[in-house]
């Protein structure tokens, strides 16, 4: 599996902490390369803007709260951000995008990952899916 | 309006702080997990992530259980955590076709376009309260204090995007796929030549009521955004007071969308500039349809209002909707704008009315000294002046309410004076 760049950091802000966590340890035991911390781990918000149905317009619904990373990992940069307070999970995540994007020797297993969070994200939306489906109602009228 | 600051009482404040974090934190029940407020009362941390404008379960929680389950308090704990954060990036404007539903149900019309898709709901159930004999906890459920599956929100097991969902369900099977986009009732009522029309060539950037003081005149993207972050029961109590109260607005109240999913939240890859979905929100989406009756206004099309709050919070959504739309009919001809705008924001009106209790001793006193000079200047010693017309017997000298107030009058008083009842005259 080959993802593109943008799948790569979702699937990656999907996956869980504990994961992400212990495959960029794994990564960061390559003592030969040193990582640059270009920016955070730093938590904030991101604004979320919609626009309504009715007049078309958009308007700023509120905050989400974000964690936001980005590395220099074997002379390529790795970036996420990912929703709630983890930093962490975010340095994490953006090292494995760098050991990634730099082919690095864990690069198949940050694919491995990936492919893992997006299987169960699969597996988790049939699940719920399915569960939604027993409810779909059609009313009766009394004439 | 001025306010004198009084000082001291340090060491009682401290100790009425220890009272409050004591029975909290060390009671002879287990210790309330942040886990299990997100998955047994999520509504309730729902409403606090909605009306905090953040949204941030966990955060909530933790807000919640620090509040000892003050909503209100709970959302000035999250809007002021807000505060001290840097806005990292704007998100990619979310067209609401994305919500993904986890609840659809369509009160105007028995056919939509899509499924009328009950999700998870009581409202079709009586109201009975259950004291704990009918639950029903599964194999494998842990009991109260023992580690909940969700330590803090997120289990660190499974992806984060569903892991609030995520439990130890039984795997249902199911035939045809579930439509999870489906399409609007607005869409079929436009089809019909029913909705009036509201052309536009212009896409105004958004008013942001986080950078900018609120006050009427605003656009109404600004109204949107105090109503999805107003105090639910404000809202509701708008909305009822405009159905059905003094007001006159009596109309026809019909919901086209109650709508409860998901909707994306994107931004731009620094690297590469593409959209990046960095995880999903809940929310809550109501249109309204109005049947317009106005001298002035299209009798033979209705109008839509619109709702949208985060998590899951039906009320304030379709008060929201219906308020929209109220704003919209009335056109500055009455206060109601300005009653949303100024009116409904929760730690606006809880942060004045709590203030309430702090000392107010210099200002009551200021309050006391006006009334003596009214007396002082009326020539019946002021009483005709008080709404009291009928001659009658002066009220029993006494300290001013109470021992209390009447301290404060002896703060007035010159050292080494005797407290003055409010009935003498100096």
């Amino acid at each position: 599996m080959r993802l593109g760049r943008e799948r790569r950091c979702e699937l990656l802000a999907a996956s869980a902490p504990g994961r992400l966590v212990a495959l960029a340890d794994r990564c960061l035991e390559d003592g030969s390369v040193s990582l640059d911390l270009r920016s955070g781990p730093a938590v904030g918000t991101v604004a979320l803007e919609v626009r309504e149905p009715v007049l078309g317009q958009r308007f700023i619904l509120g905050d989400v709260l974000v964690t936001s990373a980005e590395v220099e990992w074997r002379g390529k940069r790795g970036w996420a951000t990912l929703l709630g307070r983890d930093r962490a999970a975010a340095l994490a995540a953006a090292i494995c995008d760098a050991e990634l994007e730099a082919g690095g020797p864990l690069s198949a297993e940050v694919e491995g990952l990936c492919a893992d969070t997006e299987a169960a994200l699969r597996a988790a939306a049939r699940e719920e899916e399915s569960e939604l489906a027993e409810t779909v109602v059609r009313f009766e009228e009394l004439l | 309006m001025g306010y004198a600051a009084a000082r001291g009482g340090i060491d009682a404040i401290v100790a009425a702080e220890e009272l409050v974090r004591r029975k909290r934190d060390e009671g002879s029940s287990p210790k309330l997990e942040v886990g299990q407020l997100i998955e047994r009362l999520g509504l309730a941390v729902d409403r606090v992530v909605g009306e905090g404008g953040l949204w941030a379960p966990e955060l909530a929680a933790f807000a919640l259980r620090q509040t000892e389950g003050d909503v209100i308090e709970a959302v000035h704990l999250l809007r002021a955590y807000r505060s001290t954060l840097p806005r990292l990036a704007h998100g990619l404007v979310v067209e609401m076709a994305e919500l993904e539903i986890l609840r659809r149900i369509v009160p105007a019309y028995r056919t939509p376009p899509g499924p009328q898709l009950l999700g998870r709901t009581l409202d079709y159930v009586g109201r009975i309260l259950d004291t704990g004999g009918s639950s029903k906890a599964r194999p494998g459920t842990p009991s109260v204090g023992a580690e909940p599956a969700v330590a803090t929100g997120e289990r660190t097991d499974v992806p984060r995007l569903y892991a609030e969902s995520v439990t130890n369900r039984p795997k249902q099977s199911n035939g045809a796929p579930l439509e999870r986009h489906p399409g609007r009732l607005l869409n079929v009522l436009a089809s019909m030549d029913l909705l009036v029309d509201h052309p536009r060539d212009d896409d105004p950037e958004p008013f942001d009521i986080t950078a900018q003081p609120v006050r009427p005149g605003l656009p109404r993207s600004a109204i949107l955004s105090v109503m999805a972050r107003a105090e639910t029961g404000a809202l509701v109590n708008l909305w009822y007071r405009n159905v059905l109260g003094p007001d006159g607005y009596i109309h026809e109240v019909t919901l086209g969308e109650v709508r409860h999913g998901r909707v994306p939240v994107r931004v731009l890859h620094p690297h590469t500039e593409r959209p990046v979905t960095i995880g999903t929100v809940r929310v809550t989406e109501v249109e309204a349809i109005e049947d317009l009756n106005g001298p002035d206004e299209q009798r033979d099309r209705f109008d839509v209002g619109y709702g949208l709050c985060f998590g899951h919070n039906e009320r304030k959504a379709i008060a929201m909707a219906n308020l929209d739309i109220a704003v919209r009919r009335d056109q500055g001809a009455t206060m109601l704008e300005q009653s949303v705008i100024m009116t409904t924001d929760g730690l606006d009106a809880s942060g004045f009315l709590e203030h309430l209790k702090l000392p107010h001793y210099v200002t009551f006193r200021s309050m006391v000294d006006r009334k003596r000079a009214v007396r002082a200047a009326s020539p019946v010693n002021g009483r005709a002046r008080t709404g009291s017309p009928q001659p009658g017997p002066a009220p029993a000298a006494g300290p001013v309410a109470g021992s209390t107030a009447g301290g404060d009058c002896a703060d007035a008083q010159p050292a080494g004076s005797p407290v003055l009842p409010l009935g003498a005259t100096e």
